[in-house]
This record gives structure tokens, sequence and C-alpha cells, in this order.
């Protein structure tokens, strides 16, 4: 390895009884992209943070260039003297600034002046857009921009503290595949200027894309330090999951399928949102819908569940006609959407985990007078805590107790309680790590066996091969192609149709 | 600045607003229209809008002081109970003693919001009342009519620093506030855009938990904010005695209310971050032309409180319509 530049040695960090770092090492070399990944809650982010000073370690020690700052740790500021820059997953913008002083704010804090010299700003905010070869108008507001710019602001900005190591927490969960690879061609130019990336993720491609080595964490210990070359895919998950993860491809059921289509959509039409989509969906099918952001997707998501009502078109379940105006006409006609949020939409998050669930059945759990059944209300709950297998002591607990992939549970089990016939997912595993992930993918195959009909929308085309038999491609509200055998195609071919079509739609 | 951005701003909305209403006026009572009507206008809405700026700056930062009325008006009846006992008759001392209330009430404010991190409205309603009823029982009820007014403070209400003389031989001209209105306006725009602490409020207005990551003293910050609106209200303070020659420990306040009105108005965000000084000097050119103008076109002056109210509704509409917009083509670039 070339030169070491950072170098933790046996850290360990405890909060309240939970044992978040257990003698956890960690090397970075100079110019080095250095990956860290493990699942939620295995300590990425504690460690990010005892790295930046933000956190002081139990013990252990953390060295910069050799030399060691502070016992266990260091204070902030010091840390950036040293030239370490994290990036959080927020990206710590001011969204009411504009794009000059977002880049030059530490810049200006450092050097202790009192009074402002805009055109200092301006200069220094347009070298570090040049040294990684951005043009960005210096005096829009950085609210007006996409996360993509908005991420190379905070790369910019890093890059005015005169950057050795930049720590990027979770880089990538916001944008779309093509800025990621704009992304990485940018970290690639940081790291021919000597510049060492700690790259913390869980999108097992990403990191295989870009990394020279990878630490892998898991329950708050180190499993081990790899060269990139010598991990596959398997044997990464194994690693971090200490499971093996396999994909069968989806086989649906034929026997199934009825006369008339469980559901089908002809014609539905809403001006700037999508146009003329046609299909039928079959009992015990998964279909999948992919697509860029924008494509459409969501919003035909949205219309078949009472949220956006479209100008034209027929909905049909069983072959009848239905008049969904609203998410309670959608019910009553057997649809449920899981929404693309899972926080802003999906649930109550003080609530306890329970009453999360029963929310969309509470009127089957009425007795006399109209009241509420206490007893009847808990055993609802409890029966789908135990089959989805929430992890939880009791359903008492509120939701936000739970970690993300028990979170998306929940939301799943409350869906379920209305006993829907076709159920309509938005991004099921966003946000969520791989071993909760296949989880999920388990349940929603295991319902499309049983007869429900699924629509799986993902921005992951491999997520939507893997589980889906057959899949629609959306772009600009248009559906542009339809894989009858998601086992015919690649994901590879998929992504190609859809940037191009993105591409065209873009130069037109 | 190009035509097109400066459609994009709230403040060119609003500008057209007062220009038609003031169209209006004109045509229905042609005395609207006259240098002495606008100086007059001027005289009476210096204090008003001093007072804003105060308050504007609070907003930027990201809270909500109600309670600047409250300071403004203990900064004028300590001061001029302390005139009259102590026999001093001099403005300056005025603006001193009521400058020096306004700073360390803004203090308490301060303290309670930055260093017990209270929710800024809460407190504020709370130290307003604490404020005025602590004034009601320390200083007394007790109205100080024009007789017992120091002289100096009347002779700075009637100070013109333009003359003009009427057909008739009497004399009209622009008063002084309009000059201490300039240079607060010109002292607060060089604040916000070329120090650090000005920066600063308008970083942790923009993103506190940012703000703290990249090392403001956010601390420094609110007490200088909340201290800052204590000065102003209590120069408003005074400003408001000389005007009216009267001071009454009731007046002032229950006006917090139209002057945020006016301040969100100009464009100034309620959630903090964004605003302009010009901004909220046409919103308080527009409350201030609806509470003294809807007589003159002869409405009742209950009209005034419906219009207001209708103006702050559609100017709050229009400025989520606007940000919804935006929002659509943040998502469309993304």
């Amino acid at each position: 390895m070339a030169e070491v530049f950072l170098e933790a040695k046996g850290v360990s960090k405890t909060f309240v009884g939970v044992k978040a770092l257990d003698n956890v090492d960690l090397t970075i070399g100079k110019g080095e992209i250095h990956c860290l990944i493990g699942e939620n809650g295995s300590g990425k982010s504690t460690l990010i943070k005892v790295i930046g000073g933000v956190y002081r370690a139990d013990s252990g020690s953390v060295k910069i260039e050799g030399r060691e700052l502070h016992e266990h740790g260091m204070q902030t500021i010091e840390t950036i003297r040293a030239g370490v820059q994290i990036i959080y997953q927020d990206l710590s913008l001011f969204p009411n600034l504009t794009v000059a002083e977002n880049i030059s704010i530490n810049q200006m804090l450092e050097s202790n002046q009192q009074t402002v010299n805009w055109k200092t700003i301006q200069e220094s905010a347009r070298k570090a857009l040049d040294e990684i070869g951005e043009e960005i108008d210096l005096n829009e507001r950085v609210e007006n921009l996409s996360m993509a710019k908005k991420q190379i602001i905070a790369i910019s900005r890093a890059l005015t503290q005169n950057a050795k190591l930049i720590i990027m927490d979770e880089a990538t969960s916001a944008i779309t595949k093509e800025e990621v690879d704009h992304l990485f061609s940018i970290i690639m130019k940081l790291k021919e200027r000597g510049i060492s990336i700690l790259f913390v993720s869980h999108k097992l491609s990403e990191v295989f894309e870009i990394s020279e080595n990878i630490t892998i964490l898991k329950d708050g210990k180190q499993i081990g330090v790899y060269p990139t070359s010598e991990l596959d895919n398997d044997k990464l998950v194994y690693l971090m999951t200490g499971r093996e993860l396999e994909y069968a491809p989806y086989i649906y059921n034929k026997k199934l399928a009825e006369e008339t289509p469980l559901l089908s959509v002809e014609g539905l039409n809403k001006e700037r949102q999508f146009h003329d989509i046609n299909f039928n969906l079959q009992k015990g099918e998964i279909l999948g819908i992919t697509g860029l952001i924008g494509s459409g997707r969501t919003e035909v998501a949205q219309a078949l569940f009472g949220l956006n009502k479209p100008d034209s078109g027929t909905i049909k379940m069983h072959g009848k006609a239905v008049d969904i105006k609203k998410p309670e006409d959608a019910i009553n006609n057997g649809i449920a959407l899981l929404p693309e949020e899972r926080h802003g939409q999906g649930l109550f998050e003080e609530q306890s985990i329970g009453d999360n669930i029963v929310i969309t059945i509470l009127k089957s759990l009425l007795v006399k007078l109209g009241l509420l059944s206490q007893f009847k209300r808990k055993k609802a709950g409890d029966n789908w805590i135990e089959k989805l297998s929430i992890k939880t002591p009791t359903g008492d607990n509120p939701v936000n107790s739970l970690s993300g992939g028990n979170q998306q549970r929940v939301v799943l089990a409350k869906w379920l309680a209305t006993e829907p016939d076709v159920f309509i997912l938005d991004g099921p595993t966003i946000g969520i790590d791989i071993g909760s992930k296949h989880t999920i993918h388990e349940i929603i195959r295991d319902l499309a066996e049983k007869g429900m009909g699924i629509i799986m929308i993902s921005d992951e085309i491999q997520e939507i091969l893997d589980n889906c038999n057959r899949v629609l491609l959306m772009s600009n509200g248009r559906i542009i192609k339809e894989v009858e055998d998601s086992t015919t195609t690649t994901a590879d071919e998929l992504f190609d149709i859809v940037t191009r079509s993105y591409e065209e739609e873009a130069g037109a | 600045m190009n035509l097109k951005s400066l459609f994009k701003k709230n403040e060119t909305y609003l500008l057209l607003i007062v220009i038609v209403f003031s169209i209006v006026i004109t045509t229905i009572n042609p005395v609207f229209m006259t240098w002495e009507n606008m100086f007059d206008l001027l005289r009476s809405s210096s204090g008003t809008a001093v007072l804003a700026i105060g308050i504007f700056v609070v907003l930027l930062s990201g809270g909500i002081d109600v309670s600047c009325t409250a300071i403004a008006i203990c900064g004028q009846y300590i001061a001029i109970n302390v005139l009259i006992a102590s026999g001093v008759d001099n403005i300056a001392v005025a603006f001193l003693i009521s400058i020096g209330v306004g700073l360390a009430l803004g203090a308490i404010n301060a303290v309670f919001i930055s260093i017990f991190n209270l929710p800024t409205l809460i407190t504020t309603l709370g130290t307003s009342s604490l404020f005025h009823g602590a004034l009601l029982e320390w200083f007394g009820t007790k109205a100080i009519n024009v007789g017992n007014i120091p002289d100096s403070i009347k002779v700075f209400g009637k100070m013109n620093i333009l003359t003009f003389t009427r057909p008739d031989g009497t004399q009209y001209g622009l008063s002084v506030f309009f000059l201490i209105l300039v240079i607060i306006v010109v002292l607060t725009w060089f604040l916000l855009k070329y120090t650090m602490i000005g920066r600063g409020i308008y970083a942790i207005g923009g993103n506190r938990e940012a703000a703290k990551r990249c090392g403001y003293n956010i601390r420094k910050i609110q007490f200088f904010t909340y201290m800052y609106a204590g000065l102003l209200a209590g120069v408003m303070g005074v400003m408001h005695l000389s005007l009216i020659r009267y001071s009454n420990p009731n007046y002032i306040v229950g006006s917090e209310l139209s002057v945020i009105a006016a301040v969100v108005l100009g464009g100034t965000r309620i959630s903090g971050g964004t605003g302009t000084i010009t901004g909220t000097l046409i919103g308080v050119a527009l409350i201030t032309i609806l509470e003294k103008n809807l007589v003159l076109i002869g409405l009742s002056s209950y009209w005034q409180q419906f219009f207001i109210g209708v103006i702050i509704i559609l100017g709050v509409t229009i400025t989520y319509a606007q940000n919804k917009i935006n929002e659509r083509k943040g998502l469309r670039a993304a």
C-alpha cells in the first residue's frame, strides 16, 4: 500500500450499554479510495463521527499522517485542520444562500475575519469548482439546485479547506444512476490529486465500481479488510450479513391466472405526468415498473390508489370499471399502496407498532355502539407482528424504536391487513440494508404465490429483474417497453433502453 | 440585473400593488399624491419601519419576536419618566435610556432562547407580557400629557431635514425621522451583507445544524439578533414619543402582529433564512397606506383590518405558490 494517511486502531465506543464500536481498525492510504460497508446499525456512522471528532472514543487511537492529535480521538476543528472533511448524508448546505457562499463559508469562518469580502468568496468558489472541472452558476441559490449539484457543492466546499481525506456518508442515496457515474468521475479526479476518499455505502454495485479496498463492519465489529478485487458480490453479502442470499428468478404460476385479468388499466392519461398507460395484471404476477425519477411511475401508482386523479382512462378490477377518487375507494376495491416515502406517507412514527398496523382496518375492529375493541385490536396487531416476524418485544413500542427494515415490515403489515387483491409497492426497499431487503422480497414473493397481484416499482433495475416475472419500462410518462419474461433480458440492456430514451427526450 | 430576474422577485409584485393602490387612491382623492402627504406618511410610518427591520432580522435568523412592541413601550415610558424625574431635557439622553432598556430586554430574550433553548414564539409571548406587566407595576399606568413632555422631545418631533414653504407662507418638510430610518436601513444592510455575524444570521436561519457543524457560534449570533431587535425597539419608542408628544404605557403594545404581517408580506420567510430589507420597507409602506388612507377613499376604518387580512393571505398564497412551482422545477432538474 502507498503511504498511510489515516490509521484508526482499536477504536471502541459504547452508548448507554450498547457497544456501537468494538475494537475497530481502519487504515486509509494517500490517494486511496477506501470503502466502509456494513448494514444499518453496524457502526459506520459512529466510526465516521469518531474520526471527525464529533464523538470521543472510549479507547483506541486515530492517527493522521502518523500524528496522534488527541488521546482517543480529536476535536472537530483539529480534524478539519489535519485535512479531514466529512460530507454527511444531508450535505449540511444552506438552501437560502448562494452557491458561492456555500462553498466558501468554511474558509471564511476558518480565517476568523469579521467582515465579508464578496470578491474573495466568488474567487475561491470559482477556484474550487474549477479544480473538479464543474460549472455551476455561483449566484444561484442552493435550494434551486438538484441533489447531484448540491453534492458537487459540498465536495467543492471540502476542497476549499485543503482536504486530504474526504469522507462521503451515503453519498449516492438520493441521486440517479447517471449522477452517480458523474460523481465517480469526480472522485477519480480527486484521487489523481492525491486526495483520499472514504466512501460509506451499503450499495454493493457502487462499492465494487469505485473502491480499491473495503473495510466491512458488522454489529460494531470489524469483519475484515479486503482488496476489492478479491471479493465478489456473494462473498461480500455473506461477510456483511453472515448469510448467503440468493435470488432465483420469480416464476409466475400461470395456473393462477383467470380469464379476466385482476386489474386492467386502459388509456390512463394525466397532463404533464403520464400518457396512454395500458397494462394488465394477473393474479399471482409480480409486475415490475422501472424508469428514472420523473418518468411518471410514482404518479401512475398514486393514480391507481386515488391520490392523483387522472384526466382520462379506465381502471378495471376483475373486468369491472371502478371509480377511484380517493384512497378509501381504492381500499374498498382491493387495491393497496405502499408509498415511496415511508416516513412521510406510511407511518405515524411516535405511535405504537400495533396501532400503526390496524389503522387501515379500524372499522373491522368495532364492537357494539361503534366502540373499538381493545382485545381485537391487540390480536390483529400481534398477529401481523408474528406473521412478518417484526423484531420487537411488544406491539406497544413506538414505530421509531424499530430499524428501517422492521419499519418497512410494519407498513407492509398495515396494508396487508386490508387483504388487498392488488398490492402496489413503490420503492419497497429504499434505504433498507441488504439483509432486510432480502426478507422483504421473500414476503412479496410469498404473497404473489398465494395469488395476490403485485406491482413493484423501483429505481434498481436489478431488484426488479430479480423479483418480477414481467417488466414495464417508463420514460417521460410513457411505457416505452414491456418485457414479457424477465429472464430473457439483463439489467444492462434495460438500463441502456431507459437512458437512451431519456437522452433522446432531453435532446429533443 | 435584467428585467427577467426583476420579475422573479416578490418585491417587484409588491411594489406594483403599492403603485396601483396609490393610483386608485389618487384618482379618488388627489391629495394623496402630493409631496406634503408623502412626507407626512413617511414621518408617521418611520417608527413602524424601524420596528419592522428589527423583526425582519429576527425572522431571518429563523426566530420570531412578538415582544418588540412591549420593549419599545418600556424604553419610551422609562425614558420619559427618568427625564421628567431628573429634569434633564435632552433628546439624546432619551434615546440612550430607551436604547439601553431595549438592549437589556433583548438580552433577556436571548438568554431564554439561546441558553435555555426555548422556542422563540413562546418565549417572546411570555417576555412580552412579563416586560409590559413589570413596566405597569413599577413605573405606573399614568399617561403623560403634552404639557409634561420635555421640550427637546417636542422640538425633535417637528424637526425637518428639508423644508418647503406653501403659497400661504406656512411650512412643511421631510422629517428627521426619515433620516433615522435611512441610517438604520444602511446600518442593517451593511451588517447583514458585509459582516460575518450578519452572514451567520442568514446561515442559522437557513440550516441551523449545518451552521453549528461548520463552526458558527450560534449563541453569539442569537444574542446579537435579539439585542439588535431590542435596540431598534428602543429607538422606535422615542420616535413614537416625539411623534405623538404623548406617552401612554398601554400604547404600541398590540400592534406587533401588523408589523410582523408587514415583514412577512415583504417576502421574508417565516421559516427563516430568506428576505430583504427592500421587501420589508415595501411591506410597511403597503400596510401604512392601508391603515391611513382607506378613510381618504371613503371607506370605514373597520375595512382596514379586513384588507390587511386579505393582503396577508393573498401574499402568503403567492409566496407558497411560487415555492411550489420552484419545487417542481427542482424535481424536474433532478
